[in-house]
């Protein structure tokens, strides 16, 4: 690619300013492909890097870490819309399911409430070369974290009907403490590195 | 150009991308911060297998049983705790709001250990052995000798609890021409320490063969086929004395899962010394598949055999009958109390005796108390009908459930189990790196121990039923580690391959250390990598020496 066409990329990306309806990425068959396409790609993503056992540090029930895995949902919302965001928290979360231990959890529920992190992240856009919109997808990918979480909760309280005391020691306090700074960290760090990768290896992916 | 220019030019350049792009440069640095800050509690590694071929034979280290560092490091946890303090301390066990579950503890540490004993069979110094002799020595301590510091005392006369002499049927005013004494702490009353007891002695026979315990667990054997198949004076009735095949304790009240240990270590006494007494539970047995069930064919939370002293029936809803399963007082229905914990306890000790019953209930059991948290977590419920309360008795249920799992094969269920509870504590190393703990002192300090040892229980490869029989009379003949410098090693591997002639060892080393072997008849040889590394030395103690500098080695003895 020319320096010239990698401009142009730039440029298109920073002032574009396209319809609301035109977030979902699935217009024309073309761009429906596209956002199928990411989503499979985020959902691998977030399975294999699930996988990966994580450092932490608890104290007393609150955990401390960093969880990669969380904040590849809220960016494939942010780079592909509501739509990507929800089919690769959703998908995601089945593949890992199936993988780790085989098992489908309650129906699938959980699995949408993670999608719906993405689809919460994906419903307003962001210029990812502007160190105020990735500040807003930070903000962003925490609402949606908490809102994903609640759902989880009650989906477990409500659904699965475990203990409520284990479900705040052992499940939302730990979950919250360790999701909250991991998505607020690393969705501005992997949607700025997506936009590197992007502008230098296909940047008519940036143009929405 | 001119370098300073240039300089000037770069550092601009660098500034320029600082002041454009802050946000992104503070997250990328506090991740980094935070990431560092949190740096731990990942995976312990692996043990390292590998493939030798000794004169054309081939071993492949992967076919034999094998522990790792951190399961070693919690039975050095454990050891310290057991055997670096006298019999009466109980010094980090945190257990002063919890004593009348010490010898609970104290039992389970034997068993697992067990587990631990068959993974290296090979390796049985004095480091084992004191370990499993420690527990049984703090199980049996006496009020007389330990004051309030014994199990006698924390167990059974404490001022917690009311009662500590029994007599049946009449326990208020006995008749001592018509009722039976069932006694005291060493008692048939005492079912939740005798038959833990009996099987610690049991199990210390079946791992070290030293004839210490013999005459007292038969003793015991005798006092249980007393019990269980006369009315206690000797005249055969059947159900024994309470009728029932089983044993009560708290006394009027028998349990499955209490009966189950008893159960165990008769047969294992019976495949040790060539007896017969195991058909003394065919009665018991059946009556809990049979009348101590809940609805779903799971074992009942206890069967009273008749009213205990001071029992208070339920102001609402439905009585407690006696004789009868004990009632869920709360639901007021009348319908059977129940408990995870007692659940999978049954289950897995009752596996090698009925394993139909097993694998029938325990598929029932997960689908009964278990929950997924999320794919990757399940938890286990102490009360199915009451999912709501949380306590001790529901981590207990947990500790329970994974070696249950593991020992059913049900590795993925075991591994859910396992990231539900310990994602959730620290892991701790000791600052020499010889122990590695749990901790729990945030949440319930005095779950530390049973956490850390529930966890060497739900990984150990052996599992209760490889416990079950007795070992071979030729595995005592087997060359074996007769001593070592225990501090200094990690026994990973230690299976005397009988089919082959040769002893497999695969073990780390800390600091130059000698381990010494027994039962060789003629000088080996160690192999690594498939070459010759050691010609071992005869010692005048008639054992071949062995001394390895600090590594890692997986060597084969022939």
């Amino acid at each position: 690619m020319t320096e010239s066409e990698t401009q142009e990329a730039k440029e298109v990306v920073a002032t574009s300013k396209p319809s609301r309806s035109s977030r979902l990425y699935v217009q024309s068959g073309p761009l429906l492909a596209w956002t199928i396409i990411y989503s499979i790609l985020g959902a691998v993503i977030f399975a294999l890097a699930s996988l990966i056992p994580m450092p932490f540090v608890m104290a007393w029930l609150f955990r401390f870490g960093i969880v990669p895995a969380t904040a590849v949902i809220a960016v494939a919302g942010a780079i592909r819309g509501p739509v990507a965001g929800f089919l690769t928290g959703y998908l995601g979360t089945l593949i890992y399911d199936m993988i780790s231990a085989g098992v489908v959890v309650t129906m699938t529920v959980p699995a949408a409430a993670w999608g719906i992190l993405g689809l919460i992240v994906g419903l307003t856009r962001y210029d990812f070369t502007k160190g105020r919109s990735l500040a807003k997808l930070s903000v962003m990918s925490v609402v949606a974290y908490v809102v994903a979480l609640v759902i989880l909760l009650l989906i477990g309280l409500r659904v699965e009907i475990y203990p409520t005391l284990a479900a705040m020691v052992f499940f939302l306090v730990p979950m919250l403490t360790a999701g909250i700074p991991s998505v607020f960290l690393l969705s501005p760090i992997y949607a700025r590195a997506w936009y590197i990768f992007t502008v230098k290896a296909r940047p008519s992916q940036l143009v929405p | 150009m001119d370098s300073r220019l240039l300089e000037c030019s770069v550092r601009g350049v660098y500034l320029a991308f600082l002041q454009k792009n802050k946000f992104f440069v503070c997250a990328v640095a506090a991740t980094i911060v935070l990431t560092g800050m949190t740096f731990g509690n990942l995976p312990g590694p692996a043990t390292q297998t590998g493939v030798q071929v000794v004169n054309g034979v081939v071993y492949n280290f992967a076919d034999y049983p094998a522990l790792n560092h951190e399961q070693l490091g919690i039975f050095n946890y454990l050891d310290h705790l057991v055997v670096d303090q006298s019999y009466g301390s109980w010094d980090g066990w945190y257990a002063e709001n919890f004593h009348g579950l010490l010898h609970y503890i104290l039992a389970f540490l034997t068993y697992i250990s067990s587990g631990m004993f068959e993974t290296t069979p090979g390796y049985r110094t004095d480091y084992y052995r004191e370990f499993a002799w420690g527990l049984l020595q703090r199980m049996n301590t006496s009020e007389s000798e330990w004051n309030d510091t014994s199990i006698e005392y924390l167990e059974w006369n404490h001022p917690d609890y009311k009662y500590n002499q029994y007599w049946y049927p009449n326990a208020e005013s006995p008749n001592v021409t018509v009722d039976v004494y069932t006694g005291g702490f060493r008692g048939p009353a005492n079912i939740m320490w005798t038959g833990h007891y009996g099987l610690m002695e049991a199990l210390y026979e079946r791992n070290f063969n030293t004839g210490e315990t013999f005459n007292e667990l038969t003793w015991f054997i005798n006092d249980w086929n007393n019990s269980l198949t006369t009315d206690g004076r000797g005249n055969p009735q059947a159900g024994g004395i309470w009728k029932i095949g089983l044993i009560p304790c708290e006394p009027y009240i028998a349990f499955v899962n209490c009966n189950s240990i008893p159960m165990f270590a008769t047969y294992l006494y019976d495949d040790m010394y060539a007896t017969d007494f195991q058909h003394i539970w065919d009665y018991g047995l059946n009556f809990s598949n049979k009348v101590a069930q809940d609805e779903y064919g799971l074992f009942a939370n206890g069967y009273y055999v008749q009213q205990p002293l001071g029992y208070q029936q339920p102001t609402q809803g439905a009585e407690q009958p006696f004789p009868g399963n004990a009632i869920d007082r709360q639901s007021g229905d009348g319908s059977p109390s129940v408990s995870g914990y007692i659940e999978a306890w049954a289950l897995m000790f009752l596996e090698p005796i009925q394993s139909n019953e097993t694998i029938h209930d325990y598929p029932i059991f997960l689908d009964v108390y278990g929950r997924d948290i999320s794919g990757d977590r399940f938890c286990i419920l102490g009360n199915y009908r009451h999912p709501e309360t949380y306590g001790v008795t529901d981590m207990l249920a947990n500790f329970y459930a994974m070696p249950l799992a593991n020992q059913r094969g049900d590795l993925v269920t075991g591994q859910r189990i396992r990231n539900f509870l310990y994602s959730n504590f620290n892991k701790i190393w000791s600052a020499d790196g010889r122990r590695m703990w749990y901790d729990a002192t945030s949440l319930i300090p005095f779950l530390q121990a049973p956490l850390s040892a529930a966890w060497l229980w739900g990984t150990t490869p052996k599992v209760i039923r490889d416990l079950f029989d007795a070992r071979p009379t030729e595995f005592w003949d087997y060359p074996y580690i007769s001593h070592a410098n225990d501090s200094s090693i990690w026994v990973y591997q230690a299976t005397w391959d009988s089919t082959k002639s040769a002893f497999i060892l695969n073990v780390g080393v800390d600091q130059t250390a000698t381990l010494s072997f027994s039962n060789f008849g003629h000088q080996p040889k160690a192999y690594a990598g498939g070459a010759l590394y050691q010609d071992l030395t005869l010692a005048i103690s008639g054992e071949y020496a062995l001394t390895l500098t600090p590594g890692t080695y997986q060597i084969v003895i022939i």
